[in-house]
């Protein structure tokens, strides 16, 4: 196809006008009419350019003056330009909500990312450093400059150290990206960050520390009224992000575990603000408001309490524009109780993707938009500098966030003068938020208040009793009796508390802090608690190993404790104890699976001998046996031999585990008995696959003869089969002659990709594949596949792309539309493309999109969430990752490619770096476990996952409206992924012969049955909800009835409701009990609570019913 | 009064000490040369000299009718052994990082200071310091073998109002690392810069945090540093220095932008396929440099002229 393709597209490149700069009309009038507003909601604009332009950060004064830094020089400093970007003071003097005065504080910045005035002048951060700017003669222009922190990195200029706030202690919390690697001297020694990360600093001091790593690009940071944080990502999917500290978000370097964000699937955002204060509407209040600067949106959340750690539910937007280059990138509360908005304005945006010096890039425009609400007041700005220091006390009680936060700054500001005020005021509150405001203060002013944080880790509230905790994790060292109110935290019935007692513990290593932490287990745990957990185990080692090894630490005989350290800590211990547990019976269930695990984990060999002794046939223990192996290279001192009695497990699971064992320990006798399996026709291909996998496991000159023998000699094609993918693993050059013969007869596509991949770990093998390819020939399918394949690996052999190409007869790719190919196609796909046919072709399942790629909460994880690609990537660029896949990637979608010392290497996205092992997940989302040991060399490498070729399949205006439907994902309108909580995930059936016979006598509750024959796989919604029947397999019923069947379940954890848009020909299942639904027409329909994926059985006759289906799933109130 | 006199002797006393070393360190004082270029290498005290430019004004000047350019390869928080200087690497790819850089430039003069992270980690960390900064001097022979090396020690710290922490164990513990970096400079036959001592063990009045100088800071450091080289420290106009100052700051910032550029991924490193393109407008800054330190020639000129 691609021939006649590039042909077509000269044929209109030739007629291609001019037309095709989409630049949208910058005139402020039309982007004001192009909001989609909530209704009660007004907007105008506050300050556009030229009075400002390139707004990046924004925050407010106590003096109602809006600081604002831009950067006309981003992407890149043109050679021999100056460095000339601004940091603008804006205000409204007549209070009509438009700025009507604007001084230039400073002009010789280079791509500012952050500012926050505070402390008598403005914190800025200026690429490599954090200045602080002052002006000290009162005209607003900045006369003195110190640097307050140095050696931020550059490596990417929107990962630049920014995002600055101030936390409600007074210190100044900035953030920086996965690309940065920082490393500030300080007075307290030189820190270090590589990668992404939150920082706290406190300028009395000069202290900076890290507070949690990780995130791709996180440009929003927020604390609510008790002070917890959260965090937002403009390249992670996960929505709101929960921050405690030593938390460890995606993409952070060396991560060996990572805690992901509260609402997965999300689209990327830039910013967080609480929505707070008067004048807002009392239903939104609290809510958690974030730009999505791709789909020209602002998405709203509503967070509540769960367990440790928060639940976060999306709800309808704030708003939204159809302006193509309204950029929302920073989002803040203003002292007037109105909602401010930084637009960046600019159609194109990242910098990755789109050359720096594109003309496109917008370097001039640059709005700030103001949100009010009709009908409701604003908030009066009190005066905060010239006010008596009663007055500001007084202010720490305002409903106006604002003006606490300002109250607070100011008498930060004033310093150590009000304390004596400070004591007297708090002494007459009882309301303990108040009184955290009081705390907070004092913690401003660099002062523990001890008596205050006594009273208030008593508080009822456990979010007070949090609160006081975060103040001690910062000041621990100055409170007498810390270790009590850690210890009594640590045993708190809020979970909440829990998570702060065990991070406070982190921050003082001792003997006693680990034991201590561990009790957290004897009450309900979660994700983040035992994440803060396994944290400190690792990051206490050296408190409490040595005590454990003499001895003198037995978690008091709570084996639960004791192996939750040893599987975090992944290093070998004493295990008497473990043992006496599993013999006595005293660790049942998933403690002893858990034991079990540790002991593969760290166990000695005569550990290892001692579980095969005890509990040699449980696949348990064999796994933790094969894992020792593996990744640690040791096995059981003595009784191997005893394996080869477990080969002849009936149970085929067993079976081959035992086999690998006995493979892996080269088990005396193995050899022949894993031949002999291998060999017999008799056996089920499981079992000889088994025996292969055990053979491979064993290796050496004479397994790789018996391989080799097999593939010569043995008259069974799937014996043959078999052979020669082992005998590629262990001696590819020798196996691919008949790795061509398999290729050209083997009818299994999928097994045939994993056996080219094996060729694919080596140059020496690839080439002898190509060599082997030669003069032969391949069906044009599997020609394709191994284009695909060798396209993706890490280092694309030429060769053997070449030769599959010959061999398949396949024509090579275009590599590059010209300039005017391009512009046709971007011009074709603007006028021709149909993005509902797109999103049809979208679906196929030979283009692999979905198994790749999530839509929102629907899809695979392999590449970037596409939820909002239209928003932010340019039509041509979407056209040319097709083309081209390894041209442009996302930032935390590289792969790695990993060479082990054998020589092989191997390539996928990086999932997780453990001390013994390294997780890869493949092109085919598959988890590759390479065990460290065996690491020669990791690197970031420039290809892309996603296979070259995918479209070759497709007609030229299949792929016109493929990328027409991309280019309408997440902007405004029908592909817009919504709120609504619809089921999008479902389990379809496939066909099977009983449905036949079978459904005259049962009816419908047939597909109920929990029969364990029937195949369930997975399919998705459409953008909008709806689950097309016409896709749904037809599974044969009765003369023309053809019926789709599909599974699926609930998030809610309550009970709830279910809508249906139509129940025509429809039935519902709640486990095998069918749900009365009317003949016609919309439902609801109240269930209970119940949250199994499967619980739900939905039958429609598709042969009669063309109406697509579509569930929401509402909270019952 | 008596107090005064025994600083005064105190101070001569290490004046003593300070010729002494000089002259055990090289065998002759440091001189600049017609057409030296000279490569500034250390941590922030360094990295930041470049914006304010007092030092490098200073030794400018200090060389007199010999043509000298400078090139300000320090990084805020680096060691000897390139911690700072890694991106996605592994830390050897710092250490990797610098050698490509010397060997571009090929300096003929090396001014190296470091110790001043080290010596956070006290006399445990010591050893690894200096077989450190033994490796690192060997790397700067093998890749630019340039005529002189000069070892500075890292000028003391300083303690400021609490609640900034106390800097005195600090100082305590630079003064060891100095004594070493003495002792490494006697050993490879290089020559040592005691800024140490001519500041006489204290920072007072010059630090921001207690550890960088404010520019304040750095214009009292500069001739100390040449005094602790045993150059000769050079007097004249203050404007006309001022005019040399400021186009030095000038010529440091477009020579960042090319040795350090933003975007680094994208221009050389593993997303080079998607910018790399612009990769080639870094060429464009030899040229915007060489004319400024035409400019800074001059404008050193007439400063000496005044001084003359």
């Amino acid at each position: 196809m691609k021939i006649g393709f590039i042909i077509l597209l000269s044929g209109i490149g030739a007629q291609a006008q001019n037309g095709l700069r989409d630049i949208p009309d910058p005139d402020p009038a039309k982007q004001a009419a192009a909001f989609n507003l909530p209704e009660g909601m007004e907007i105008n604009l506050f300050a556009s350019d030229p009075m400002i332009s390139k707004p990046v950060q924004m925050n407010w004064d106590s003096e109602g003056r809006l600081w604002v830094v831009s950067s006309g020089t981003y992407p890149h400093i043109v050679p021999g330009a100056e460095e000339n970007d601004q940091l603008l003071v804006l205000e409204d003097t007549d209070g009509d909500g438009v700025a009507d005065k604007r001084t230039v504080f400073a002009d010789d910045l280079h791509i500012p990312t952050a500012v926050l005035p505070a402390d008598g002048g403005v914190y800025v951060a200026n690429s490599t450093e954090i200045l602080f700017l002052k002006d000290t003669d009162g005209d607003l222009v900045a006369d003195e400059r110190r640097v307050v922190l140095s050696g931020f990195g550059t490596e990417d200029t929107h990962h630049l150290v920014h995002t600055f706030r101030q936390g409600p202690g007074g210190m100044l919390y900035f953030l920086q990206s996965i690309y940065i690697h920082s490393h500030l001297e300080t007075p307290h020694g030189v820190r270090r960050l590589m990668g992404g990360g939150i920082w706290h600093y406190r300028p009395e001091t000069g202290r900076a520390e890290v507070l949690s790593k990780g995130l791709v690009n996180p440009w929003g940071l927020v604390f609510d009224d008790y002070g917890q944080s959260f965090a937002t990502d403009g390249a992670g999917g996960d929505g709101i992000n929960f921050i405690f500290p030593r938390a460890v978000g995606v993409t952070s370097p060396g991560a060996k575990r990572v805690i992901r964000g509260l609402n997965p699937g999300q689209p990327k955002l830039c910013g967080l603000e609480i929505l707070s204060g008067s004048h807002v509407p009392e239903e939104v209040r609290g809510v958690m408001i974030a730009p999505d600067f791709r789909g020209h949106r602002i998405n709203a959340y509503r967070l509540s309490p769960k367990g440790s750690s928060y639940e976060s539910t999306q709800l309808e937007d704030f708003l939204s524009s159809s302006h193509r280059a309204f950029r929302p990138i920073d989002v803040k509360m203003g002292p007037d109780g109105t909602v401010y908005i930084a637009d960046w304005y600019n159609p194109i945006i990242q910098h990755g993707e789109v050359d720096f010096r594109d003309e496109r890039r917008d370097h001039v425009h640059g709005r700030i938009w103001r949100v009010t609400f009709k009908d409701r007041g604003l908030v009066k700005k009190p005066k905060i500098k010239e006010a008596k220091t009663e007055e500001l006390l007084e202010l720490l009680k305002s409903e106006e966030r604002p003006q606490r936060d300002f109250a607070r700054q100011e008498l930060r500001h004033r310093g150590v003068d009000v304390l004596s005020a400070l004591r007297t005021w708090t002494k007459a509150q009882d309301d303990e938020s108040v009184l955290l405001e009081a705390l907070w203060t004092f913690q401003s002013l660099d002062v523990t208040e001890v008596g205050l944080i006594r009273k208030l880790v008593k508080s009822r509230d456990p979010r007070i009793r949090a609160a006081a905790l975060r103040v001690i994790y910062h000041r621990h060292e100055e409170i007498p009796e810390v270790d009590e109110l850690i210890a009594k935290a640590v045993r708190d019935d809020s979970a909440q508390v829990r998570l702060w007692a065990v991070s406070c513990l982190a921050q003082r290593p001792s003997a006693e802090s680990v034991p201590l932490a561990l009790e957290v287990l004897n009450q309900p745990m979660d994700e983040a608690l035992d994440f803060a957990l396994w944290s400190i185990v690792r990051e206490h080692e050296k408190e409490w190993v040595p005590l454990y090894e003499s001895g003198r630490l037995t978690f008091n005989g709570n084996l639960k404790q004791l192996v939750f350290a040893m599987t975090a800590l992944e290093k070998p211990l004493s295990l008497a104890s473990v043992f006496e547990g599993l013999q006595s019976g005293l660790l049942k269930g998933e403690n002893r699976s858990e034991a079990i695990s540790a002991i593969g984990k760290v166990g000695t060999p005569s550990d290892l001998a001692r579980l095969f002794e005890m509990a040699g046939t449980e696949e348990e223990v064999l796994d933790a046996l094969i894992e020792a192996k593996r990744n640690r290279k040791m096995e059981p001192v003595h009784g191997k031999e005893k394996i080869l009695g477990i080969i002849w497990e009936p149970h085929l699971e067993t079976y081959q585990k035992a086999a690998v064992l006995a493979g892996l320990w080269k088990a005396e006798g193995a050899f022949e008995k894993l031949k002999e399996v291998f060999s017999n026709e008799l056996n089920t291909i499981n079992s000889r696959k088994a025996a292969a996998q055990g053979l491979r496991h064993f290796g050496g000159g004479k397994v790789i003869a018996f391989f080799e023998d097999s593939v010569l000699k043995n008259k069974n094609t799937s014996i043959r089969e078999l052979a020669v993918s082992e005998l590629a693993v262990l001696a590819p050059v020798r196996a691919a002659k008949g790795a061509v013969i398999v290729l050209q007869s083997s009818e299994d596509s999928a097994s045939l990709g994993i056996l080219i991949d094996i060729f694919l770990k080596n140059s020496g093998a690839s080439t002898a594949l190509a060599k082997a390819l030669d003069g032969q020939s391949l069906p044009r399918a599997v020609a394709i596949l191994g284009v695909q394949r060798a396209g993706t690996s890490g280092k694309p052999p030429q060769d053997l792309i070449k030769a599959f190409e010959k061999a398949g007869d396949l024509k090579p790719m275009a590599q590059q539309l010209k300039p005017e190919e391009m512009k046709a196609m971007v011009e074709r796909v603007q006028n021709e493309g149909d993005p509902h046919r797109g999103e049809r072709v979208y679906r196929r399942a030979a283009l692999q999109c979905m198994a790749c790629h999530a839509i929102g909460v629907s899809g695979g994880l392999v590449g970037p969430n596409l939820v909002s690609i239209g928003g932010s990537a340019p039509v041509d660029y979407l056209v040319n990752s097709m083309l081209i896949p390894s041209d442009k990637i996302k930032e935390g979608y590289h792969t790695t490619l990993v060479t082990t010392k054998d020589g092989n290497s191997f390539t996928g996205g990086l999932v997780s770096e453990g001390d013994q092992e390294i997780t890869l997940r493949d092109s085919m989302g598959k988890m590759i476990k390479i065990p460290t040991v065996d690491v020669k060399s990791k690197f970031i490498s420039p290809v892309s996952m996603m296979p070259p070729g995918l479209t070759a399949s497709l007609r030229e205006d299949e792929f016109v409206d493929l990328i027409r439907f991309l280019s309408e994902l997440g902007k405004e309108g029908e592909f817009k992924v919504g709120p609504k909580p619809i089921i999008r995930n479902w389990q379809v059936l496939q066909p099977h012969e009983r449905t036949r016979d079978l459904i005259g006598h049962l009816g419908e509750k047939i597909f109920a049955e929990r029969f364990e024959g029937y195949s369930w796989s997975p399919m998705v919604s459409m953008v909008s909800g709806e689950l097309p029947t016409d896709e749904m397999p037809q599974v044969l019923g009765r003369g023309r009835n053809r019926y789709g069947a599909a599974r699926f379940g609930i998030t809610s954890d309550g009970p709830v409701v279910l809508k249906i848009n139509e129940t025509r020909l429809m039935h519902l299942f709640d486990g095998e009990k069918e749900i009365e639904l009317p003949e016609n027409g919309p439902a609801s329909i109240e269930l209970a609570a119940g949250k199994a994926a499967d619980r739900f059985t939905l039958v429609v006759n598709s042969a009669y019913r063309p109406e697509p289906i579509l569930v929401e799933e509402q909270r019952k109130k | 009064m008596r107090d005064q006199l025994r600083k005064v002797g105190r101070m001569r006393r290490f004046g003593i000490i300070f010729l002494l070393v000089i002259s055990w360190a090289g065998a002759s004082e440091f001189q600049f040369r017609n057409g030296d270029r000279v490569v500034l290498l250390g941590n922030t005290f360094v990295e930041r000299a470049q914006k304010y430019g007092h030092i490098e004004t200073a030794l400018t000047l200090a060389a007199g009718d010999s043509q000298v350019t400078f090139r300000n390869l320090a990084w805020s928080g680096d060691t000897v052994f390139g911690d700072a200087r890694s991106y996605f690497g592994p830390p050897k790819e710092g250490f990797d990082r610098l050698r490509a850089d010397l060997t571009r430039i090929k300096p003929t003069v090396v001014i190296v200071c470091y110790g001043a992270v080290a010596a956070f980690e006290g006399k445990e960390g010591l050893g690894k310091f200096t077989s450190g900064y033994e490796r690192l001097l060997g790397m700067i022979k093998e890749t630019a073998g340039p005529r002189e090396v000069v070892l500075v020690s890292p000028p003391p710290v300083e303690t400021l109002a609490a609640p900034m922490p106390d800097m005195g164990a600090q100082n305590k513990r630079l003064e060891i690392y100095r004594d070493a970096i003495r002792a490494l400079s006697e050993k490879v036959d290089v020559k040592f810069a005691d800024l140490y001592e001519v500041m006489d063990g204290s920072s007072e009045g010059l630090t921001d945090n207690g550890l960088h100088f404010t520019e304040k800071g750095y214009a009292a450091v500069a001739p100390k540093l040449l005094q602790a080289m045993g150059l000769k420290v050079p007097e004249g106009d203050a404007e006309k220095m001022a005019a040399l100052r400021a186009k030095i700051a000038e010529k440091n910032e477009k020579f960042f932008h090319q040795w350090r550029p933003s975007n680094e991924t994208y221009l050389r490193l593993f997303r080079k396929h998607e910018q790399g393109q612009n990769a080639k407008e870094l060429d464009q800054f030899d040229e915007i440099i060489a004319s400024r330190e035409v400019e800074i020639e001059e404008l050193k000129k007439v400063a000496l002229e005044v001084s003359k």
